[in-house]
C-alpha cells in the first residue's frame, strides 16, 4: 500500500508547503520515539537536504534534530504528520514513512 | 546606578565588599556575562564552531577505540554524537551568539537552558533525564571552549581578567565546580539557590570568607563587574551600593576582622568556664593536612577524623601500608593531643573495586558499618592500621552508624580478630587503644545505657542524628525547613545519651555542625558534655563562649529549654539568653537555627 501522502496544492491556506509533502505516520515499536528510535530516525532524516517537519498536535519538532524528537515524548500508537519542503521533500516522505513502519529497525 | 538590596540566607559570617564575577551555571567554567566587542563575534563564533569540532573528533576518537564486545557504551557514545551534530544545540548556541554579541560559553549555556525547559516539561521521566546527555556534551564543548582560550592566550584572557579578588557568583555551586576555583582570588561567595546546609556554606567556612546563599534574583538583577557588598552575617547581598551604606558596612568589616583578630589571639587557651567547667575541643578533618588548620585554630586534638578519603577518588583499595603510613602521620603529629580515627562511613558506591549494589534508599543502605561487616577483610585492614599506628601517639577508634548492640558486637569481634592476627604476626600495635561509638542513630540513642558499658567513648554525630529522628532530609528543599536542630526530641536524645554516657563512667562528645553553632553550645554545655569536636576554622569563636561563660547560667538555659514544648519556643528562649550574653558572637556567627520566626 502506497503511504498516505498528497501533494500539498491545495490553494493558497498552505502557500508556505507549496512544494511539500505531507504524510500521516503512526509509533509502532514499543518504546515509542525514546532515544535511540529518535536517533536512528533523526540519522535518516539528515540523509535528505529537505526541510523535515515532525508535527504532532500542536508540537512541531525538526526531524533531524534527536533533541526536537525527544521532546515530542511520542508513545506507541501515536499517530504524527511528517511535513517536507524541498527538493527531495517526496522521496523524503516515502523513505521516512517507510522508516516509521519498520519500527525504526527495533524488534519490537 | 541604582542601590539595590537582595535578600538570601547567612552560611558563612563576615563581609566583603567588591566587584561580581560570575561563574558558569554548571560549574566548571567561569563564564563572563558581559557582551563582547562587536568585534571579537567572528571570533567567538569560530571558538564555538571549533569547539564543536573538536568535541566531535574526540568521540569519533573514542568510539573507534571501543572494542566490539562493548557495544553498550558505543551507543552512548553515538547518541553524543548525534547531539553534538544536532542543529537544536549548535544551531541554537551560534544564533544565540550573534543575537546577544556575547561570548561563546555563555550563549552555549543559554541554548543548554532552553533545551532544558523544554525537557523539563516532558511527562516521561526516561525522555525527560536525557537532557542530562545534552549536559555532558556540552560540558565537553565547554572544555574544549576553555582550551582554545588558552590555545589562543592574550586576546581571550584579556576579556577574563581574575587579576583582583573578586566576589564570586553563581547559580548554584557543586562540590565539583569548587575543584575548579581558585580560591585565592575569592573575596566571598553568594549564590542564587542553596540552603543552610549547601556545599556553598561548607567551602566558604573552611576558607574563611563570607558567603549568602539562597539570594532569589541574583542572577537576574546582578552584572559582572557590578560593586557589591556581601554581608554574611545578616544574610544581604547589597548591589550599587550607596555612599552612606558603604561607609557603615566599612566600620562593621573593620569591627568583624577585628573580633577574629581578638578569638584567634585566644584561642589556644584552655576552654573552660569562668566557674571552672572544663570542656576539650577538638577539630574535625577529612585530609591529614588539615591537622595544621586545627591545630592552629586551638584544636586540643582530632575529635573525627573522617577516614573515607583514602577509599575514594582512585584506582585501587589502599594497602594496609599505606593506611598504616598515613594514620602514623597524623598520630605522631597530634600527640600527644589525641585523634580519633572514625571507621569507613560511606557505601560501597563510593568505594573503588566494590561491586555496587543497586539500592532504592542509600541513605538507609548499606553503608558504614554495615558495609564494612559485609567486606570483612576491608573493614579488618583499615582496623590493623589504625591498631599499628596508634603505638606512634594518642589514637582512639570509633565505630559510625551503631544501630544496637549486636553491630557494636560484632564490629569489636573484627577487632579483636585483627589484635589476634597482628599478634601472631608479631606486628606491634597498641594493645589499649580506647574504643568507641558514635551515636547517630535514634536507636542507639533509646539504648544508650546498653550500649555505654561497651566501650570506652560515645561521640554524638549530631547532623545524622537530626535528619533520622525527624526523617528529614536536609539537602531535600521542600523539607528542610523541618530541619530543626533543637527539636525537643533532638535536646531530649542528646541529654539522654550524655547522661547514660556519665553514669557508666564514659566520655561523651559531640560532633556535628550543632556543636559549632553559637546559640547551641550552651546547651550543650548545660548538659556537661565533655568535648565538642568542630570544624577547625569555628574553634576560636566557640572557645571564647565557653571562656566566659558559667557552667551556672548554661545549667539554667538548658533547664528552660527543658521545659518548653515547641522549637519556636526553645528558638526564642536560646535566642534572648545568647543574644544578651554573646553579644559579638551572636553578630559574627552564623546559625544553623532558624531564628527569625516566631
Amino acid at each position: 500500500m502506497k503511504p498516505n501522502e498528497r501533494t500539498a496544492s491545495r490553494g493558497d491556506l498552505e502557500e508556505d508547503v507549496v512544494s511539500g509533502v505531507v504524510a500521516e505516520v503512526c509509533v509502532l515499536n514499543e518504546q515509542g520515539l525514546h532515544a535511540r528510535p529518535a536517533a536512528k530516525l533523526a540519522q535518516e532524516a539528515q540523509k535528505f537536504v529537505a526541510d523535515i517537519q515532525l508535527v504532532s498536535g500542536d508540537a512541531q519538532a525538526d526531524c533531524k534534530s534527536i533533541l526536537d524528537i525527544l521532546t515530542l515524548a511520542a508513545a506507541q500508537g501515536c499517530g504524527l504528520e511528517l511535513r517536507a519542503t524541498g527538493a527531495d521533500a517526496q522521496e523524503a516522505v516515502e523513505h521516512l514513512t517507510e522508516f516509521f513502519k519498520r519500527r525504526f529497525g527495533e524488534k519490537r | 546606578m541604582v542601590q539595590t538590596i537582595l535578600h538570601g540566607i547567612p552560611v558563612s559570617a563576615g563581609i566583603s565588599i567588591g566587584k561580581v564575577y560570575f561563574m558558569h551555571r554548571a560549574g566548571m567554567h567561569v563564564v563572563s556575562h558581559e557582551p563582547v566587542h562587536p568585534d571579537r563575534l567572528g571570533y567567538e563564533l569560530e571558538r564555538l564552531d571549533m569547539a564543536f569540532d573538536r568535541a566531535r573528533q574526540e568521540l569519533k576518537d573514542a568510539l573507534d577505540k571501543v572494542p566490539p564486545e562493548l557495544k553498550e557504551h558505543a551507543s552512548l557514545i553515538d547518541s553524543h554524537l548525534m547531539i553534538l551534530a544536532d542543529p537544536k544545540l549548535q544551531g541554537s548556541a551560534r544564533r544565540i551568539l550573534e543575537e546577544q554579541c556575547i561570548e561563546a560559553e555563555w550563549a552555549l549555556d543559554q541554548a543548554v537552558e532552553r533545551i532544558a525547559d523544554v525537557f523539563a516539561a516532558i511527562e516521561d521521566p526516561y525522555i525527560r533525564e536525557r537532557i542530562q546527555d545534552v549536559r555532558a556534551v556540552s560540558e565537553r564543548v565547554m572544555n574544549h571552549l576553555a582550551l582554545l582560550d588558552r590555545d589562543n592566550g592574550a586576546a581571550a584572557l584579556a576579556a577574563k581578567p581574575l587579576s583582583n579578588r573578586v566576589v564570586l557568583m553563581a547559580n548554584d555551586l557543586t562540590p565539583a565546580d569548587t575543584i575548579e576555583i581558585e580560591v585565592e582570588k575569592i573575596m566571598s561567595l553568594a549564590t542564587e539557590q542553596g540552603g543552610k546546609t549547601s556545599h556553598t556554606g561548607i567551602l566558604a567556612r573552611s576558607l574563611q570568607i563570607p558567603a549568602v546563599v539562597g539570594v532569589s534574583g541574583l542572577c537576574e538583577t546582578v552584572k559582572d563587574g557590578d560593586l557589591v557588598i556581601v554581608d554574611g552575617l545578616n544574610g544581604k547581598v547589597i548591589v550599587n551600593p550607596e555612599e552612606a551604606v558603604l561607609g557603615t558596612y566599612g566600620d562593621l568589616k573593620y569591627q568583624f576582622e577585628k573580633y577574629h583578630q581578638t578569638i584567634n589571639q585566644a584561642c589556644q587557651l584552655p576552654a573552660e568556664t569562668t566557674d571552672g567547667f572544663r570542656i576539650m575541643v577538638y577539630a574535625n578533618i577529612e585530609l591529614a593536612e588539615e591537622v595544621t588548620a586545627a591545630l592552629d585554630h586551638g584544636g586540643e586534638g582530632i575529635g573525627l577524623y573522617r577516614t573515607e578519603y583514602a577509599f575514594m577518588h582512585r584506582r585501587q583499595l589502599p594497602t594496609e601500608e599505606e593506611l598504616y603510613e598515613e594514620y602514623k602521620d597524623l598520630a605522631s603529629i597530634c600527640a600527644p593531643r589525641r585523634v580519633v580515627f572514625r571507621t569507613l562511613d560511606v557505601g560501597g558506591d563510593k568505594i573503588v573495586g566494590v561491586e555496587p549494589t543497586d539500592e532504592a534508599n542509600p541513605a538507609m543502605g548499606l553503608r558504614a558499618i554495615r558495609f564494612c561487616l559485609r567486606h570483612e577483610e576491608l573493614f579488618k585492614r583499615q582496623i590493623r592500621a589504625i591498631l599499628r599506628a596508634a603505638l606512634h601517639g594518642n589514637a582512639a577508634l570509633m565505630f559510625p552508624m551503631i544501630s544496637g548492640l549486636r553491630e557494636l558486637n560484632q564490629a569489636k569481634f573484627i577487632l579483636a580478630k585483627a589484635q589476634r592476627e597482628l599478634e601472631a604476626e608479631g606486628v606491634p600495635y597498641a594493645k589499649d587503644m580506647p574504643i568507641g561509638m558514635m551515636v547517630e542513630l535514634p536507636s542507639a540513642v533509646v539504648i544508650a545505657e546498653m550500649l555505654a558499658p561497651e566501650v570506652d567513648f560515645f561521640s554524638i554525630g549530631t547532623n545524622d542524628l537530626i535528619q533520622y529522628s525527624l526523617g528529614i532530609d536536609r539537602t531535600n528543599r521542600y523539607v528542610s525547613y523541618l530541619y530543626q536542630p533543637l527539636h525537643p526530641a533532638v535536646v531530649r536524645s542528646i541529654k539522654h545519651v550524655v547522661d547514660a554516657g556519665h553514669r557508666e563512667g564514659i566520655e561523651v562528645n559531640v560532633c556535628g555542625e550543632l556543636a559549632s553553632d553559637p546559640y547551641c553550645v550552651p546547651i550543650l554545655m548545660g548538659m556537661q558534655v565533655d568535648g565538642l569536636s568542630i570544624a577547625p576554622q569555628a574553634i576560636p569563636g566557640i572557645k571564647r563562649i565557653i571562656r566566659q561563660a558559667t557552667l551556672e547560667e548554661c545549667k539554667d538555659l538548658l533547664r528552660d529549654v527543658l521545659a518548653a514544648n515547641t522549637v519556636s519556643k526553645i528558638n526564642r528562649q536560646v535566642k534572648e539568653t545568647v543574644f544578651k550574653r554573646f553579644p559579638e558572637e551572636v553578630m559574627f556567627f552564623s546559625s544553623l537555627l532558624d531564628l527569625d520566626e516566631g
